[in-house]
């Protein structure tokens, strides 16, 4: 493995403090959240493990004896990147799409609902995904904002046209905050938004 | 491509900005060696960005410190020349010569006049830049006629006049290193939608005046030459969040000792672009030009 230190861009010499700070910026930047539905998500995925790995190595250097410093370890390692499947409602041919995204193969998953004969609510949802995915943003918030207005209940398809009126997400270092950004209460308010839209669907 | 490109100069450290004109004037002497004299007058910031992306975290030998056309007397310090500036010297050559035969095409005998004798002039530099990039010459080629063919439908879509751009500038990253790769073509997809929808903004009025084809007019069913407020936040919104992904793709890259300008034009630079543009100011090409200009050559 690399040299840990390395991986958290700090020197051995660096205190606990600032060892614990470099590995919360580093999870602050390659958090599943700024990767949603992207094709890079994999790869920001393996940098987190990275990360967790050189942070846990570290702890237990430091601890002595190979004991693990309770609680602190890998907090942000089992998040599952994989896309929508939680939906319950999928039926076979829906969920096929949803698998193919989740593969990566766009084309196929355009095929499969180009042959589609209904234009659902899912139909335009997954249409959207794919757009998304494509970097096709005003055709993505189109097909959601659809999906939204046939079936208006549906959490999945109100969290993913929430995120497109908010313009999306990126870490940016501190200092970096102030341009043409939200202001920072907006931004509390529209992640308590989201938390609020998470936990009615219970995750 | 357009000018948009460009740190926010106030923000960037001395030694910072020392840096960027190291790489401004590296990538000018790639232009000279690589396509000869006259390419050398295309350098613009854009291309810089492109560029010291390109280049990512190779080990470079040390800063030279040469004399210039534009500096006869003083020595100015110039970044080493590695294979990124290489590419985007050639990339610069290429797409600025189509996007001339482009004018050409699109305006009549007088109006196209002076963009039919650049390509003349540009005409031994891009022979031997397509040379070497030829699937890159290919890829522009056929995006432009792309772009040609949806003009010509009056396409509505602003994602897929967008995308042809999109994929012009992303198959420039085709010569990043491999396990670059997919992140450089990820930023430089997604800052080349938002350049040509900065652009369109900026050119809105005029294409309404002389009736062009702008993708905002049919997009939003423009009757008049300005965007209502409403759409015109939907603007800014989608552009917004093409720079927040390629901000992320950003994140997964290492790029060595471009990090500190490449961060500034990434976080400050382009969203400072994006609202001025917004805001109804013209920063395309000469403006911004004269604005770094005038610290670089003073």
């Amino acid at each position: 493995m690399n040299d840990p230190y390395g991986v958290l861009g700090i020197s051995s010499s660096a205190s606990d403090e600032e060892v614990k700070r470099a590995y919360r910026e580093l999870a602050r930047k390659y958090h599943p959240d700024n990767y949603q539905n992207n094709p890079l998500s994999e790869l920001a995925e393996e940098k987190m493990k990275e990360i967790n790995q050189a942070y846990d190595a570290i702890t237990k250097m430091r601890s002595g004896n190979g004991k693990t410093a309770g609680g602190s370890s890998s907090s942000y390692g089992n998040y599952s990147g994989s896309y929508g499947g939680n939906g319950g409602n999928a039926s076979g041919a829906y969920a096929q799409v949803r698998n193919a995204i989740n593969r990566g193969d766009l084309n196929q998953a355009e095929m499969l609902l180009r042959q589609m004969p209904e234009r659902t609510a899912e139909w335009h949802f997954l249409t959207g995904s794919i757009a998304y995915r494509k970097g096709w943003l005003d055709e993505a918030q189109q097909h959601y904002q659809l999906a939204c207005g046939m079936d208006p209940g549906n959490m999945e398809y109100r969290q993913a046209l929430a995120y497109m009126q908010s313009g999306g997400q990126a870490y940016r270092p501190m200092g970096y905050g102030g341009v043409g950004n939200m202001s920072a209460a907006d931004c509390c308010a529209s992640m308590m938004c989201i938390n609020c839209l998470c936990g009615g669907q219970g995750c | 491509m357009f000018g948009y490109v460009l740190p926010l100069a106030g923000e960037l450290k001395v030694k910072e900005f020392e840096k960027f004109k190291s790489a401004y004037c590296g990538l000018c002497h790639a232009m000279g060696r690589k396509c000869g004299l006259k390419a050398r007058f295309l350098l613009n910031y854009d291309f810089t960005f492109l560029a010291m992306l390109l280049d990512g975290g190779s080990k470079a030998s040390a800063d030279q410190m040469c004399r210039c056309v534009a500096s006869p007397f003083r020595r100015r310090r110039v970044c080493a020349m590695t294979s990124g500036f290489e590419m985007a010297a050639d990339a610069s050559v290429i797409l600025s010569f189509w996007k001339l035969r482009d004018t050409v095409q699109d305006e009549g005998f007088f109006r196209g006049f002076a963009a039919r004798l650049l390509s003349l002039l540009l005409r031994p530099a891009y022979r031997k830049a397509a040379k070497r990039r030829r699937e890159f010459d290919l890829t522009v080629r056929q995006c432009l006629s792309q772009l040609r063919q949806l003009e010509l439908e009056q396409c509505p879509s602003l994602d897929r006049v967008a995308d042809t751009f999109a994929r012009l500038l992303q198959a420039a990253g085709m010569e990043a290193q491999t396990e670059q790769r997919s992140p450089v073509e990820q930023i430089l997809y997604h800052i080349g939608r938002w350049i040509y929808l900065a652009d369109a903004y900026d050119d809105l009025e005029e294409d309404f005046k002389r009736k062009r084809y702008n993708p905002l007019i049919t997009r939003f069913a423009l009757t008049v030459p300005t965007l209502p407020e409403k759409d015109r936040e939907q603007l800014e919104t989608t552009m917004r969040h093409s720079l927040n992904l390629a901000t992320s793709a950003y994140g997964l890259l290492q790029v060595g000792r471009w990090s500190e300008v490449l961060d500034n034009i990434l976080y400050l630079g382009l969203p400072t672009s994006g609202m001025r543009v917004l805001a109804g100011e013209k920063i395309k090409w000469n403006q911004s030009k004269q604005k770094i200009g005038e610290i670089i050559y003073e």
